[in-house]
């Protein structure tokens, strides 16, 4: 990881973990559709709307500093989207999952049906679904997304996932996950498995993530 | 929405041709070389030597491997079976490689030999070919140095084998026919043909031993391996014999007071993915980034961000269809965006 060279604007592109492994699938999932943008590493609080220089310095600490490197990992970036909403929006969509961090004992089940709070004047469930994300696949037996029928979601919550601590993403109005029941992925002495779970709303683009920690039974 | 749909005019592949230099540090030219003695006095040095850019013997720049239809050059595999050796082996090796017809020998110009000397580099370093006209590799003999090069700036019909296209080896240095090869007219030797062959889209050298073993009146340097002169044929040896005289040939003149570094640079095609990303005016003006908004109710940090939002861009992420982030581009400095701008932004992926 490292700064990028920002003296003149370049583009830094690379695949992601997940890119790399549908290449290495061969079966047509390497297929760019679409694009979203994100402002990661922005500070919002850094934009000074007082400063003595006036409006075309407001945001003067934000335009020239210097940017990371992409991170390959995909759950490490794209966090912040930038949404398109109408002009005027006061309040923006946040996510409601029911749950700051979820703490699961091994081989217990979990719904989560996530909420998004502001969205078009209300409080709503997104006719889209949510997407979500779990970091790392191995700390639940099943993590499945019910509700949304589309072909294209339905392939995608078909799909398995192959090797060790890879994301896998569902989409789904309700998120369903049972946490694994295999001991040795707790090694001999931890007695707590620790994740993330991402969801995104597919039409709001709100965005939460919350810590997952599954507790090995006694 | 936070996701737009690309269209087929977003789109551009293009495949470009990048040359560069073959070593493995970048440096133009070759101008240390060294083998690995472990390697030499293993199982793999009774075929071939590995020559190394330092050292510490660490990246492969290429190898030297000697063949011999008649397996002279190097000890027979069984004292009771005559002519079956590494380098009859290898020769067949190349035989079926370059020739495709295990009863014909290597034509080098218009002189046929039934054994050679081969140079194949290491793949990493090649990448995808040679790149014609980059060559420049002069050979120390007894009598002196002959510098080598490609012919092919000054063939007219490109010859082709079971390797891919064939360049004679000649006099000369990067692509140039020296002024005082033998043969000025075709830069190769006056009694054995050319120097050897350079295939560029196996990334290999061949070289003749016979031209590089003459007098200087032929053409050649006197160069000598296995004890044999130019008197026809390498003599049974132990293993690396002649592969080992062959770097030393090479390596004695890419310093001191020969002096002459070893050029030959590399090409490949690289397929690029040109990706056009545009955000319209009316899109991507707020943000969910948690700094974005005040508190836990969702409102904006700014009242001004009501009515004139500013985002400040940096990650463009490109989804499937089903929102799966299968890559991402970093800008180098955050780009603004609000109600009143447009961007456009040229993502490059290389394959």
């Amino acid at each position: 990881m490292g700064y990028l060279n920002n003296s003149v604007v370049t583009v830094d592109a690379i695949l992601t973990t997940k890119g790399r492994q549908a290449l290495a699938q061969n079966d047509g999932s390497f297929r760019i559709t679409q694009f979203a943008l994100a402002d990661d590493e922005i500070d919002y609080t850094l934009y000074n709307p007082n400063h003595p220089s006036g409006s075309a310095y407001y945001g003067e600490a934000l335009q020239n500093m210097p940017l990371l490197e992409a991170f390959p990992q995909e759950t490490q970036v794209m966090k912040y989207k930038l949404v398109t909403l109408p002009r005027g929006t006061a309040k923006m969509p946040i996510l409601d999952l029911g749950y700051n961090a979820i703490v699961i004992k091994q081989g217990a089940s979990l719904a989560i049906t996530p909420q998004t709070l502001n969205y078009f004047g209300g409080d709503t469930f997104e006719t889209a679904g949510y997407t979500a994300t779990i970091s790392d696949v191995r700390l639940f037996n099943s993590f499945d997304g019910v509700g949304i029928n589309t072909p294209e979601v339905q392939a995608l919550n078909a799909s398995t996932t192959v090797g060790t601590s890879v994301s896998k993403t569902v989409v789904g109005t309700t998120i369903n996950l049972r946490a694994t029941t295999v001991n040795t992925l707790f090694g001999s002495s931890a007695t707590s498995l620790y994740a993330t779970l991402t969801v995104v709303g597919r039409d709001s683009g709100a965005r939460v993530t919350i810590p997952v920690t599954v507790n090995k039974a006694s | 929405m936070s996701f737009t749909r690309l269209t087929t005019d977003d789109f551009v592949v293009s495949a470009d041709s990048i040359s560069s230099t073959l070593w493995t540090d970048g440096s133009p030219s070759l101008t240390t070389s060294f083998t690995s003695s472990a390697q030499a006095a293993g199982s793999t040095g009774d075929f071939y030597l590995n020559v190394y850019q330092t050292a510490a013997t660490e990246s492969v720049q290429f190898a030297l491997t000697y063949g011999n239809s008649m397996g002279s050059g190097s000890a027979v595999y069984n004292p009771a079976v005559d002519g079956k050796s590494p380098t009859s082996t290898v020769y067949g090796q190349w035989q079926d490689l370059v020739i495709g017809d295990e009863n014909t020998d290597f034509v080098f110009g218009n002189f046929t030999s039934s054994e050679f000397f081969a140079m194949p580099f290491e793949r990493a370093c090649y990448k995808e070919k040679l790149f014609l006209g980059s060559t420049a590799l002069t050979i120390s003999g007894s009598l002196g140095t002959i510098q080598l090069t490609d012919n092919s700036n000054y063939v007219t019909s490109v010859q082709f084998n079971e390797a891919g296209r064939v360049f004679q080896l000649i006099s000369g240095s990067q692509g140039v026919i020296s002024a005082n090869a033998n043969d000025p007219s075709t830069g190769y030797t006056s009694d054995s043909g050319s120097y050897g062959w350079l295939l560029p889209d196996i990334g290999a050298i061949i070289l003749n031993p016979f031209a590089l073993s003459g007098s200087l009146a032929a053409g050649g340097c006197g160069f000598i391996y296995s004890g044999s002169g130019y008197s026809g044929s390498a003599t049974y040896t132990s293993n690396t014999a002649a592969p080992s005289q062959m770097f030393r040939a090479i390596s004695g003149s890419l310093g001191g007071s020969i002096n002459k570094p070893f050029f030959i640079n590399s090409e490949e095609t690289i397929t690029s993915d040109f990706i056009f990303v545009r955000p319209r005016s009316s899109e991507y003006n707020y943000s969910s980034n948690p700094s974005f908004i005040s508190g836990s109710t969702g409102e904006v940090l700014y009242s001004n961000f009501i009515n004139n939002p500013q985002t400040y861009m940096t990650t463009v992420g490109l989804y499937s269809d089903t929102n799966e982030l299968l890559a991402v581009a970093k800008l180098s400095r955050p780009l603004v965006k609000d109600f009143t701008k447009e961007a456009l932004i040229r993502v490059k992926l290389d394959f």
